[in-house]
């Protein structure tokens, strides 16, 4: 798999299109895919335990599709043909079926990245107050950290930080520019990042909300 | 579960007054207006409608916003406008959209001309757009598979394929990747989608997006013309047209037949018709001399064949496969019996009044049955290997009419994900799990039959519980409708008990008589039961009638052994090899061997006619033939020819009269057409029955009231038929076997499908192989009985301990080889 | 000053814990009181509140619950958490801060729905409010309060939290039931409504974090006072999320009818020093925008329909008069074709036909003319998708067009304009040119 060019801002792949995996064809020297059997694939079974669980808390332990990935994920750093493999192996499904699931969302990462998710919110609010600069930044800073996966993401819903960062769940915000090399340093090195910016300790807006 | 009743209504659409079924979705009521409203992702063979292209968008009056045809269901009253300037903007928008970037590459698309696309574009479409952004450009095609190109540039994403491998087939292979305008069809890590039912795809894709490779720039649809006919390469008797260019057969659709396919085929009956034109194919007759088989004339094969078997005398015994027609079994069996005076003719190799008493017309099940019964029970057979279209009738009666499934089966079965409950006997079992089950049911002991089966008790009970009270509530416990396929093979292993149990469970589930339950047998060849219809059978003259023959008739078993033996001398072989298809290919090797004469009906010279033919006839293929054949269910089904014979083929009843004749005996038959009439005249519950009225749908005779009055009633079965006990391993492993839904020349000789030919695999559970130190993949020699067989070891979690499966059917290493109750395996 | 209902001493130090939260008057007197009503009483009483769900649509929540079948069926509650529409943060804060009024919420809506089985959809990307809330639900089930046969009554309830993976579709309600039964997440034909065919083919009850985390109070304080709160068909209180160009973001509960400059000047702040509004979205990044002339608009659901836009989740994003309309547009644009799932053909082709467009406005490509058909490609979507993710990019899109096109116009010269100085120039890619 080609890296995309980015081009005007686009992310473009070799052949022209913005969208990866259109070329691929299927390798007929393959078997197709179909349930893995667990006598052939092996889990690792604090891996097995911990799908099972999901698998348990549902009608149809199908629903547990998405924690079942996310577990995966964590483990492999991606949702990797392996780890797709396994997940399937576990819940009776197809792996074909997880892959479809791992590729609507937009947390589940379909292709090898770093496995400590940076995510900057470029959307309407977030923009408003300068997350494209902030992202550029970032990029610039961070561009040569393997194991972050720093991208552009939609709304996370803490507009009232914008512009602001989920480093790996931790909401910082609002991130004014001379913050940022301090940020990227704490993101590199797995620090708490501004502390004094984060969501969780932000106290109400509303004026009134403390009193009685 | 009833099945659904609908009232008619009336409604109106564009000012035109229709009747229609109360809810039919209005694309299809629209139709009984003659108003066409245009669709692609409906299709209402892939379950619930989606409403995803929006092209089906409808005003209907009292609702603000346009509707979508596809999901609307008909009232009472409705009154529908698709000829309005919303309605007409709507649909051009949403052409507009769909072409966006769709590359309009039709003068070099395969789809061109045959095209929903095409044809949708310019009825409904604007005519322009107004897009001018570069349009998407792909490498193209891709392989999806090796017997399906995809073009993703063409694709407009309404997702049939993907809902067909989901909804339908079930095998969850081929998927939605990513989402949004970036959303494409494809498979987990670029594995290819091979599945056994994938072809349907092509079918389904209303644009040029996938497409077949075998097919891929053999014709256009003005090059071509369609004709229907009934494959037969399996049991399942699939309607399908064959689309013929220039005599040659360049693919097969499947011809939508509900009683029957529902619409769908397996990939072996849509790609395998490569082999009609096969290099291979016997084309011009053969005979023996100085130990080869050369070509000769017809006047020579005939005269050598006919002066063989006038010597032979009743010492001719005559085999019928799987393939062959009702007709040419009739008159086999006319040859055999009225002109040579032999008594020895079969088909099946069971015993012909268990199948006769398990076919009886009050205990029939149709195969619409299968979809609405309130439990169906699998027994002894994988219908997805057997009878391929039957498992996707039997999810589509899990899915959308929740049938309650129950399995029971000495091999794990790929319906047991479906499956409300999977039971499990050990091979060699069946008549004691038979016996067992019966007994749960009807009561009896369970415990001694259960354990002689190597089947769990508890589980047989309840299995049995399901059974009985399938179609009742808590308040009201009764068994309800249900339908039990089974194996003819069972018969096989241990046929003595399974019909006299079978018979009794089916009594005591009250299917007796029953609309919507009963038996539904899965035989082991395509005409199985057509031919013991037809009288190719020991014993009994077509029709269930009495021979008026002296003495003992030999069954296939039989037959081989009296070969050995030498108290027969001569073979005839409609369609047949019987190292290939029967049980004991080193005992019918030594038969064929012994035999002075053998001739042969054949399309292909396999290794049992290569070896020990005397003459061969060149046989038809099925695309060929004309006749009838009839289906497990009981339903009479029509071939027609779709090409000219190849090469100096001549049809098989021609051959079997002229044969007739030169023997002494003038059968009367002059065409095809009269074989059918003397057949239909043979077979009390066929009367009436003509080709005409045959048709293209078929006729089931057992729903015929007069037609079930004049079926012979089969004597009474021994019931007190000792069942046998399944082997006791002891350190060995049981065998057990199963035949790929791959096996057969047919996929060997299909240039698409050759990569589809099994090799022999040992499947094991995964302890079994822990044990005897083998792992996954590896090469082993499983040996049993004095003979042996090389295989790779396939491990399969669900499997028993103590059982392994190896295939039959297949050209080299088949399980027929063993003819063993327990092998030992080790490492090549 | 607003009554204020949820946001009352929302700061208070551990109120995110059973035991400030019980000592606050949770799980208390007013839940033995839901719970002691019969199903129907209960649902009247909803209905009587005149509450309507504060997720986007707007409908009467107790309706919804009264549309659900009555019989020993398996049944849902499910509570919508995927808060995803941007400029919405309110229901992070609320779940954050107080998850047990949600989760006591969910307990009386569960006893009016007839529901057993209750799940909590939260988008994955909330993993602080995830962990908070997954701490909360197991404390309840401890104390009791989820489980069988709760304060000794009939029902029993079993819950789950559910992190979705990132996806704005799933906010709609029946792409949601999708995405929680482990599919993409899809949104289904309507009929048949979950009421009637939900989650697992099941009867289910969908509604937004605020719109249950209300229940308790109407509960205590009573429909026919709640119902006094606010105006005409939009009683009660709501909380705001402002953001944006004001000074002052985040969340305010304010009373339904509030004038929507008291909401962006008073409580937000109101654009900074010297700024004025340019144009606002009432009702997150679906609603059509208004201008700077529709700030003393009353914030209600009827009032902002009448003015063609929607309350919608209560998102208010404000743009300044130094913004680009062009480049709010295009993020607008970008966003929902990001998130369009694809399943139906006018909003997959159409958001990103719609982007191409304004791409093309940006890189100085366009005509004026483009925006009739940037117009007419919107008119196209709006009403013609399978669910209203389409409209949801056409709407507010079609509005700026129609409000802003002078701007609109001028953009598209200065950057035509610019292109052929750059080409002529014979330099690189344009740039972006601010108008």
């Amino acid at each position: 798999m080609s890296t995309p060019r980015i081009v005007n801002g686009i992310a473009r792949y070799e052949h022209g299109s913005r969208v990866p995996g259109w070329d691929e064809a299927a390798d007929l020297t393959k078997d197709p895919a179909g349930v893995p059997d667990p006598a052939v694939v092996e889990v690792p079974a604090d891996l097995r335990l911990e799908i099972e669980s999901y698998m348990a808390r549902y009608p149809d332990s199908r629903s547990a599709a998405i924690p079942a990935l996310k577990a995966a994920q964590q483990r492999y750093g991606w949702c990797s043909p392996e780890a797709i493999e396994q997940a399937a192996c576990v819940m009776r499904l197809t792996p074909g079926y997880l892959a479809a699931v791992a590729g609507f969302y937009d947390q589940l990462e379909t292709r090898p990245v770093g496995r400590r998710p940076v995510y900057v919110c470029t959307n309407i609010s977030c923009s408003l107050r300068g997350a494209d600069a902030l992202l550029a930044a970032l990029q610039d800073e961070l561009g040569d950290a393997p194991d972050v996966n720093l991208r552009g993401f939609e709304c996370l819903g803490a507009c009232d930080i914008a512009p602001m960062v989920s480093v790996e769940g931790v909401y910082v915000g609002p991130v004014d520019a001379d913050e940022i090399p301090e940020l990227a340093r704490q993101i590199r090195a797995g620090d708490e990042p501004l502390p004094a910016k984060q969501l969780i300790n932000r106290p109400s807006q509303d004026p009134d909300a403390s009193a009685a | 579960m009833p099945r659904p009743e609908h009232r008619s209504i009336t409604f109106t659409i564009d000012g035109r007054e229709v009747q229609a079924p109360e809810n039919t979705i209005l694309v299809d009521a629209a139709k009984l207006g003659d108003v066409e409203i245009p669709v692609f992702c409906y299709e209402p063979k892939l379950g619930q409608p989606v409403g995803a292209c929006r092209m089906c968008l409808v005003e209907i009056e009292g609702i603000p916003k346009l509707q979508t045809g596809c999901s609307t269901p008909v009232k009472d009253g409705m009154v529908v406008h698709t000829q309005t300037a919303r309605v007409k903007e709507a649909q051009a928008a949403v052409v507009e959209f769909l072409l966006i970037n769709h590359p309009l590459d039709c003068p070099v698309c395969d789809k061109g001309g045959e095209c929903p696309l095409q044809d949708i574009s310019y009825g409904w479409g604007g005519g322009t757009t107004r897009f001018i952004e570069p349009k998407r450009h792909f490498v193209k095609p891709l392989e999806l598979s090796p017997l399906i190109a995809i073009d993703r540039e063409r694709c407009i994403l309404c997702y049939r394929c993907v809902r067909f491998s989901q909804e339908v087939s079930e095998d969850y292979q081929l998927v939605l990747h990513e989402r949004g305008a970036a959303t494409f069809v494809g498979t987990f890590d670029g594995h290819p989608y091979v599945a056994p039912f994938s072809g349907n795809i092509i079918e389904l894709c209303p644009v040029g997006a996938l497409t077949s490779r075998p097919y891929r720039f053999r014709a256009r649809p003005w090059d071509i013309e369609g004709s229907g006919s009934v494959c037969t390469l399996c049991p399942a008797q699939c309607n399908v047209s064959f689309t013929v260019r220039d005599e040659r057969v360049l693919r097969v659709l499947a011809r939508q037949n509900d009683g029957v396919d529902d619409g769908w085929l397996c990939d072996k009956g849509r790609f395998a018709y490569q082999s009609v034109h096969s290099d291979e194919r016997v084309t011009q007759p053969l005979l023996r001399d100085g130990g080869e088989l050369r070509p000769v004339s017809w006047e020579r094969a005939l005269a050598t064949a006919a002066g063989l078997l006038k010597k032979a005398g009743a010492g001719v015994a005559g085999l019928a496969g799987g393939e062959s027609t009702n007709e040419e079994g009739f008159l086999l069996q006319r040859l055999i019996r009225e002109v040579l005076g032999s008594s020895h003719v079969d088909a099946a190799g069971v015993d012909p009044v268990d199948l006769w008493s398990l076919a009886r017309p009050d205990l029939q099940a149709s195969l619409q049955d299968v979809e609405y019964a309130h439990t169906v029970l699998v027994l002894g057979t994988e219908p997805v290997d057997d009878m391929p279209i039957l498992d996707l009738r039997i999810r589509k009666g899990v899915r959308r009419n929740r049938v309650k499934l129950a399995v029971a089966t000495a091999r794990p079965s790929s319906l047991d994900a479906s499956a409300a409950l999977s039971v499990r006997y050990a091979p060699g079992g069946e008549g004691a799990f038979v016996t067992a089950l019966t007994a749960a049911v009807y009561g009896g002991d369970v415990d001694a039959p259960a354990a002689a089966a190597g089947a769990d008790v508890d589980a047989i009970r309840t299995l049995a519980e399901l059974l009985r009270t399938g179609g009742g509530d808590d308040d009201n416990r009764a068994p309800g409708d249900v339908v039990i396929v089974w194996g003819t093979r069972l018969l096989g292993a241990d046929g003595g008990a399974v019909t006299p149990a079978l018979l009794k469970l089916a009594s005591g589930l009250a299917l007796t008589g029953r609309d919507g339950g009963g038996l539904l047998a899965v035989p082991a060849s395509t005409n199985e039961r057509g031919l013991l219809e037809a009288g190719v059978a020991p014993g009994l003259a077509p029709g269930f009638g009495d021979t008026g023959a002296a003495g003992e008739s030999y069954a296939e078993a039989g037959i081989a052994r009296a070969l050995r033996d030498g108290d027969l001398t001569a073979l005839y072989l409609l369609h047949d090899d019987p190292i290939l298809s029967r049980p004991d290919a080193v005992g019918w090797d030594r038969a064929l061997e012994k035999a002075t004469t053998v001739v042969a009906h054949a399309q292909f010279l396999t290794a049992g006619l290569r070896e020990h033919a005397t003459v061969v006839f060149p046989a038809e293929s099925y695309a060929e033939k004309e006749g009838t054949v009839t289906h497990p269910d009981g339903r009479v089904q029509r071939l027609r020819p779709a090409i000219g014979r190849q090469g100096q083929t001549r049809p098989e009843w021609w051959v079997l009269s002229e044969l007739s004749r030169r023997l002494g005996a003038d059968m009367g038959i002059l065409t095809g057409a009269m074989a059918s009439r003397q057949l239909f005249d043979a077979v009390p519950f066929y009367a009436g029955l003509t080709l005409d009225r045959i048709g293209g749908r078929g006729v089931r005779w057992p729903a015929d009231p007069a037609a079930a009055a004049a079926f012979p009633p089969p004597p009474e079965v021994r019931r007190d038929v000792a069942y046998e006990t399944t082997a006791t391993p002891n350190g060995a492993l049981r065998l057990g076997t199963f035949r790929s839904i791959w096996a057969g020349i047919e996929v060997e000789l299909s240039p698409a499908l050759t990569f589809l030919t099994p090799r022999q695999q040992v499947e094991m559970a995964p302890a079994d192989a822990r044990r005897l130190g083998v792992a996954h993949g590896d090469k082993v020699v499983v040996a049993g009985d004095g003979a042996s067989l090389e295989a790779t070891v396939v491990l399969r979690n669900a499997a028993s301990p103590g059982s392994v499966f190896l295939q039959t059917g297949i050209q080299t290493d088949a399980a027929n080889g063993l003819d063993a109750a327990l092998v030992e395996i080790h490492k090549a | 000053m607003t009554q204020k209902i949820l946001f009352k001493n929302i700061d208070e130090p551990g109120l995110a814990t059973l035991d400030v939260y019980r000592a606050r008057g949770g799980y208390g007197e007013r839940l033995r009181m839901a719970l002691s009503m019969s199903r129907d009483a209960l649902v009247e009483e909803l209905k009587a509140s005149g509450l309507r769900g504060r997720g986007g649509a707007g409908f009467s929540m107790g309706t919804k619950a009264s549309f659900l079948p009555k019989g020993q069926l398996d049944k849902y509650l499910v509570c919508n958490a995927d808060e995803s529409e941007p400029g919405t943060f309110k229901d992070r804060e609320l779940m954050q801060k107080c998850p047990h009024m949600l989760i006591e919420g969910m307990i009386i809506a569960a006893y009016a729905a007839g529901a057993n089985r209750s799940f909590i959809y939260l988008r994955g990307e909330y993993e602080q409010q995830a962990d908070i809330l997954e701490r909360a639900v197991h404390e309840a089930k401890v104390a009791g309060f989820i489980g069988d046969r709760i304060l000794g009554t009939d029902l029993s309830l079993s819950m789950w939290v559910h992190r979705g993976a990132g996806a704005y579709i799933c906010g709609e309600e029946t792409a949601l039931l999708d995405s929680l039964e482990g599919k993409r997440g899809n949104p289904r034909l309507k009929p048949p409504f979950p009421a009637n065919q939900g989650l697992y083919q099941g009867p289910t009850l969908i509604n937004n974090v605020e719109t249950l985390a209300t229940l308790p109070h109407i509960i205590e304080m009573g429909a026919e006072h709640y119902a006094k709160i606010g105006v005409q068909n939009s009683t009660g209180t709501k909380l705001v999320s402002v953001s944006g160009h004001v000074q002052r973001p985040g969340n305010y509960e304010i009373e339904l009818g509030m004038s929507s400059r008291d909401i962006i000047y008073g409580l937000a702040g109101g654009p900074g020093e010297g700024r004025s509004v340019k144009l606002w979205f009432p009702g997150g990044s679906s609603s059509p925008v208004l201008t700077g002339d529709d700030l003393d608009l009353s914030y209600d659901f009827d009032t902002l329909a009448k003015a063609g836009t929607m309350l919608g989740s209560g998102a208010i994003i404000v743009a300044d008069d130094q913004s680009s309309v062009v480049d709010i547009a295009l993020k607008t644009a970008q966003f929902y074709r990001h998130e369009s799932c694809g399943k139906c053909t006018p909003c997959r082709e159409g958001t990103n036909w719609t982007v191409k467009m304004l791409e093309r406005i940006k890189s100085g490509d366009a005509t004026p003319m483009d925006l009739d058909l940037m117009a007419s490609v919107c008119e196209n979507i709006i009403g013609n998708c399978l669910c209203v993710l389409g409209d949801a990019m056409a709407m507010p899109i079609g509005s700026m067009v129609k409000k802003f096109r002078g701007e609109f116009e001028e953009y598209i010269e200065a950057a035509r304009a610019a292109a052929e100085r750059e080409l002529l120039a014979g330099l690189a890619p344009t740039q972006p040119v601010a108008a």
